[in-house]
């Protein structure tokens, strides 16, 4: 096997002068189409996750896949990596058509997908994640750690990338562990790249930093795929865009053929402006904070929200969003600044303190943290109010059945009844089942983190409809969320932290999607 | 960066044992002068000779994701069935068949943990505790509960040769350490090569680290299973029959609880529990620890009775200090 | 009224847990009807069970808190040896005495719950060394021989009965309703199970998970305790080394009865059938004067047929979902 990723393959007899003007040829007509796909479907037990896609990627090509939760993406990329085979329709790679692919034929055939956890080995170092698959491939016996050093030289000098090769990989942050996977993948040969939401667990310098590596391999001739739907990235990396709804095709272009209107309207199919969220207004304070902070996370952050109000807290990762929903409900609790519930100062220092304030979470993760995946939908629903099922002696099981039942119609959960567990329930579903879980605490003041991640388009209306409802009853809510149409829909008021601190609070009528 | 490297290399698991090691000796050493002998050395190393055999067993169980507590009573089966055939059946007076028939034993015990685990999926304790059921419950009932302290002359003659034969200046006795315990050692260096050196070894540690990732690398999960279980279970034919050598003594419940003291000197050593991580050094480091431990509480002072709850104070701390060392250093890589 | 999806699999289990039940009755009938059905052989079953099937339930309760407890037999001799020495050498009133050993296995176990919660290290390991540091101390207690030769009214908790019904069936009876009404009705009894089905969820979803951990090992050395009590009164001697076999039993046992050993499921009601089953099989094969180390053997195959089954009725019911 040889172990030269230093000549990106051409074995199409493209001339090698096309690939010698690197960065002129942004989604160059010239360039050669590497992957091709035609009316892909594929539908699992009656649902349809891909109803016809069409997709173009070019070598040295950025092209960017987005859409909504829930619109096929994820269905799209496993077709590509030969998990799934299309129920119908055309892989061409490369101008061949290749059909019953299995994940090896893709791999062979130079396409690498990064998921999001990266399939690394944690306790491996560096130059053993990037080098060791390509061994296994080759069959060796034995390790030479010299060649593994090499190998794992050639790649990080070919990505750009500055590691510690003798660094365990536990010890390295996210953006490093996703550096060695593209490292991985470019030492095996790689001539697709397809990330898979990348920038969702970094920081904005990381980001920053991932935009350089790819346009350095983008010089070299690969075509990069990214999964994506922050407006502001597409437009900072991408050179063309395929847009997925419901499973659909929808459009395709440069991105120069895309403006925020056009972005938004293929996306979610609507246009924005008839489906925002317009409270009526009151001044009847539900809840505010007052100089919050938190060391290291976030910084004197103030704002508050009344009756009616539905707020949006947005900002990348590591801006503070997701770490001031954790410390309002007692996880990593704030250590100064003053938070005031219906007017009323409280305290928050544990999460019992939260639930005892009547304040509800949605984690961010979860099937890690919101769900108990073999536990029933009743169980889960009454997790966080099972104290208030027991008087006297016992619990009353009647009571928890009734609660979870009422649940399980009011928030239209597909489900027979609520015994099976919430393992066999689809990710709206699912989520709905969290949201029961809080709703049974009645709490004042409802948290969600990133509320309709890995939810279909239609489970996602339903929950904005939840929201808006309980806003209207006088349930504070915060939306924190990454996706800005959301929040622009489903908020009145947005809140946007940049660095730990609050850089803008604004309305809804903002047009500027870009943070 | 490279002090950095000095510190992170000063305060690793290793290091922290070889500290207490010095500590340790030194405190015996103080109250009792007579530990300052080579003769310490020589008992450390025949005492700990069991104990390292089955903790490079468990070890490279635990490696690759799992763990092992049927190799006890493999162990006995593998010792107490070849001297019963030989005392009982057909007078077989040669040290090949003792150990070769030790060694298919605990092939098919290793088979049948691999069998478990790897195909059937099962949970790696609950499944090697059956096999341990079955394999002592199996022999006891059908051969019974007999103690064989006699050894046939061929392997009466390895227990008669030493490799050292030392007579102390100070107090005039003699100590030997026997051949046998060049097995424990040429399987550490072994173990050592194949575990950094061979893509067995690094598969071990790949599937004890990710083992989703490790079938999407290519890696052939369940044949890499199947290989520590068996292992362990040929090694441990060989470290029974060995023991049996030295001790003049095959029961069927000779070793039975050993399973815990090797699975607390892995984990002190740096073999995490949740698989992928330690190696060699650092269980040579704790077995030589708990061996000193063991041995020389009565140099202490410290009455026999009191001596298993000592014992058990330590590995609870060695765990504790283990955990928090790992902690750290991922929390230390975080920030 | 609906069938409950989550109890039907479990009356799956527990209906093959009957079902070898029947197997085993009918086959004793068959084999040794007159000796195995009789109100002796029954009544020497009964006082054979509860001083493992105790220690069975502290076991399940920390395999479905998502832990283990391999440090069981070791407070039970702990507590057996405290409470014997309080007897034998202090003079100590018999309740009081079971009051302390009690105490004690409540005390251990809150030491692992303590060492596995707020260190968050693997309930395998701390329990593993907890055998160590219980037995050990034990040992250290006694000396080495065995405490024997308590009072008569100590000895009759164990061996003595109301009629012909043993007193120790009144105490399993007792720990069994106090067991199964605390996971089933408490809030507590809940909690554990959410915390063995998912520890961060757990924590999201506001339960304390220190608190719970903590509980449920002492819930389980509170249980030991009472086991100590018990083996030592049926032995009339106490020692570090009693019931070595226990703890693989208990395993046995509460797998068998359907808990699962990765946490979070499982209930009371398997692991009472199973506790029974197995002894319906040891007395069948003490009646066939079968060999004591037969029973290790079938044990072990019961262990492994018990999980296979479980697997295939898994993919089974995951088929059928699908």
């Amino acid at each position: 096997m040889s172990l030269k990723p230093h000549t990106v393959q051409k074995p199409y007899g493209v001339s090698s002068v096309k690939k010698e003007r690197p960065g002129q040829n942004m989604g160059n007509e010239e360039n050669k189409v590497f992957l091709k796909l035609k009316g892909i479907k594929k539908s699992f037990g009656g649902v349809h996750a891909l109803r016809g896609v069409d997709l173009e990627i070019r070598e040295g090509e950025i092209h960017c896949l987005a859409g909504e939760n829930g619109c096929g993406k994820s269905t799209l990329i496993k077709a590509i990596s030969g998990v799934h085979e299309p129920d119908e329709g055309e892989i061409w790679i490369n101008g061949e058509k290749v059909e019953h692919m299995k994940p090896i034929d893709a791999i062979n055939r130079g396409i690498q997908v990064i998921y999001q956890d990266f399939a690394v080995f944690p306790n491996l170092t560096v130059a053993e994640n990037i080098a060791l698959n390509g061994e296994v491939k080759d069959r060796k016996k034995f390790v030479n750690w010299k060649e593994i050093h090499q190998i794992a030289e050639r790649g990080m000098a070919q990505v750009g990338a500055e590691l510690d090769p003798d660094m365990p990989l536990e010890q390295l942050p996210v953006a490093g562990k996703q550096m060695v996977a593209i490292c991985r993948a470019i030492v095996n040969d790689a001539k697709l790249l397809i990330l898979d939401e990348p920038t969702t667990a970094l920081t904005e310098k990381e980001v920053g930093k991932l935009w350089e590596v790819l346009r350095g391999l983008k010089k070299k001739g690969i075509a990069i795929m990214i999964v994506n739907h922050k407006l502001d990235e597409i437009y900072q990396i991408a050179d063309s865009l395929t847009i997925l709804r419901n499973g659909k095709y929808i459009s395709s272009g440069k991105i120069s053929e895309y403006n925020d209107a056009r972005f938004m309207k293929d996306m979610t199919g609507r246009d924005l402006v008839e489906t925002k969220y317009d409270p009526e207004l009151s001044d009847e304070e539900v809840f505010r904070v007052d100089h919050l902070t938190l060391k290291g996370r976030f910084e004197d952050v103030s704002f508050s929200m009344n009756k009616g109000d539905i707020l949006g807290l947005t900002g990348l990762l590591g801006s503070g969003r997701g770490e001031i929903g954790e410390a309002l409900f007692g996880i990593t609790p704030p250590e100064s600044g003053d938070i005031y519930m219906n007017g009323k100062k409280i305290e928050i220092h544990s999460v019992a303190d939260a639930i005892k304030n009547k304040i509800g979470y949605v984690p961010e993760d979860r099937l890690t943290q919101g769900l108990f995946m073999e536990r029933s939908i009743e169980d889960n629903t009454i997790a966080s109010s099972i104290r208030d099922y027991f008087h006297g002696m016992s619990l009353n099981e009647k009571e928890m059945r009734e609660a979870s039942e009422r649940w399980l119609k009011d928030l239209s959960i597909a489900a027979p009844s609520i015994d099976p567990p919430v393992r066999t329930l689809s990710g709206g579903n699912a989520q709905k089942v969290v949201i029961a879980k809080w709703l049974n605490t009645h709490p004042r003041l409802f948290i969600l983190n990133g509320p309709t991640v890995g939810v279909d388009v239609g489970a996602k209306a339903e929950i904005h409809e939840i929201l808006r409802g309980l806003a209207k009853q006088g349930i504070g809510i915060i939306i924190i969320s990454d996706d800005l149409p959301e929040l622009l829909q489903n908020c009145n008021k947005i809140v946007i932290m940049n660095k730990g601190k609050v850089r803008l609070v604004t309305d809804n009528k903002i047009d500027k999607l870009s943070l | 960066m490279n002090s950095k490297k000095k510190h992170a290399w000063l305060t690793s698991n290793q290091m922290i044992l070889v500290y207490i090691i010095a500590v340790f000796s030194l405190i015996v050493g103080i109250r009792q002068p007579a530990f300052w002998d080579f003769a310490t050395v020589l008992n450390t190393m025949r005492a700990a000779i069991f104990t390292m055999c089955f903790a490079l067993c468990e070890m490279i169980v635990i490696i690759s994701g799992g763990i092992d507590v049927s190799f006890p009573a493999i162990g006995c089966v593998a010792m107490y069935v070849p001297m019963y055939i030989i005392n009982r059946v057909a007078p077989i007076d040669n040290a090949w068949f003792a150990f070769g028939l030790a060694i298919l034993i605990g092939l098919a015990f290793g088979l049948l943990n691999g069998f478990l685990v790897a195909i059937l999926n099962l949970p790696p304790l609950i499944a090697t505790l059956a096999t341990s059921s079955i394999a002592s419950g199996g022999v006891v009932t059908i051969l019974g509960t007999r103690e064989f302290t006699v050894l046939p002359s061929s392997l009466q003659a390895i227990y008669n040769t030493n490799l050292i034969t030392y007579t102390s200046p100070k107090t005039g006795f003699q100590y030997v350490l026997n051949i046998l315990v060049l097995v424990p050692i040429i399987v550490c260096l072994l173990i050592a090569w194949m575990l950094k050196y061979t893509m067995l070894g690094r598969g071990l540690y790949v599937i004890g680290g990710n083992k989703t990732a490790a079938r999407v690398a290519g890696f052939n999960v369940k044949k890499l299973q199947f290989a520590a279980y068996v292992w362990s279970g040929v090694f441990v034919g060989v470290a029974a029959m060995i023991y049996n050598i030295l001790m003049h003594s095959a029961t069927t419940s000779a070793l039975m609880g050993d399973e815990m003291i090797t699975i607390a000197a892995c984990v002190i050593g740096g073999v995490r529990i949740t698989g992928g991580h330690g190696g060699v050094g650092g269980v040579v480091l704790s077995v030589i620890l708990i061996t000193l431990v063991q041995n020389n509480l009565n140099m202490l002072g410290i009455p026999t009775s009191w001596q298993r709850f000592v014992v058990g104070i330590v590995l609870l701390l060695g765990t504790i200090i283990t955990s928090w060392q790992t902690k750290r250093s991922m929390k230390m890589s975080q920030a | 009224m609906k069938k409950k999806t989550a109890s039907k699999k479990l009356n799956d289990h527990i209906k093959v847990l009957m079902l070898m039940m029947v197997f085993v009755l009918i086959l004793m009938a068959v084999l040794k009807g007159p000796v195995y059905y009789s109100v002796n052989n029954f009544r020497s079953m009964i006082f054979q069970f509860p001083e493992y099937g105790v220690l069975s339930f502290g076991m399940m309760v920390c395999m479905i808190a998502g832990g283990i407890d391999l440090s069981l037999v070791g407070i039970m001799n702990l507590g057996g040896v405290v409470c014997a020495l309080l007897i034998k050498s202090a003079g100590v009133p018999i309740p009081l005495a079971c009051l302390a050993s009690v105490a004690v296995g409540a005390g251990c176990g809150a030491l692992n719950g303590l060492i596995i919660g707020s260190l968050d290290i693997p309930a395998m390991l701390v329990t593993l060394c907890g055998l160590e540091v219980y037995s050990g101390l034990a040992l250290a207690i006694t000396g080495g021989p065995a405490i024997n030769g308590m009072s008569d009214s100590f000895k009759n908790i164990a061996n003595g009965s109301f009629g012909s019904i043993p007193y120790v069936l009144f105490i399993f009876i007792g720990v069994l309703i106090v067991v199964a009404f605390i996971m089933k009705h408490t809030v507590f009894g809940h909690e554990v199970y959410f915390l063995g089905s998912n520890k961060q969820a757990a924590r999201y979803s506001g339960i304390n998970t220190l608190r719970t951990t903590i509980l449920a090992h002492t819930m389980s050395g509170i249980l030991g305790g009472i086991s100590g009590i018990i083996i030592t009164s049926h032995l009339n001697s106490a020692k570090s080394s009693n019931g070595s076999t226990y703890t693989l039993l208990s395993l046995l046992i509460v797998v068998l009865g359907g808990i699962n050993p990765d946490g979070g499921g499982g209930t009371v009601a398997g692991v009472t059938f199973s506790i029974v089953l197995l002894q319906l099989i040891a007395n069948a094969f003490t009646i066939m004067h079968a060999p004591d180390t037969l029973k290790t053997l079938v044990n072990g195959c019961l262990l492994v047929a018990a999980l296979i089954l479980d697997k295939v009725m898994q993919k089974r019911e995951m088929q059928k979902n699908s």
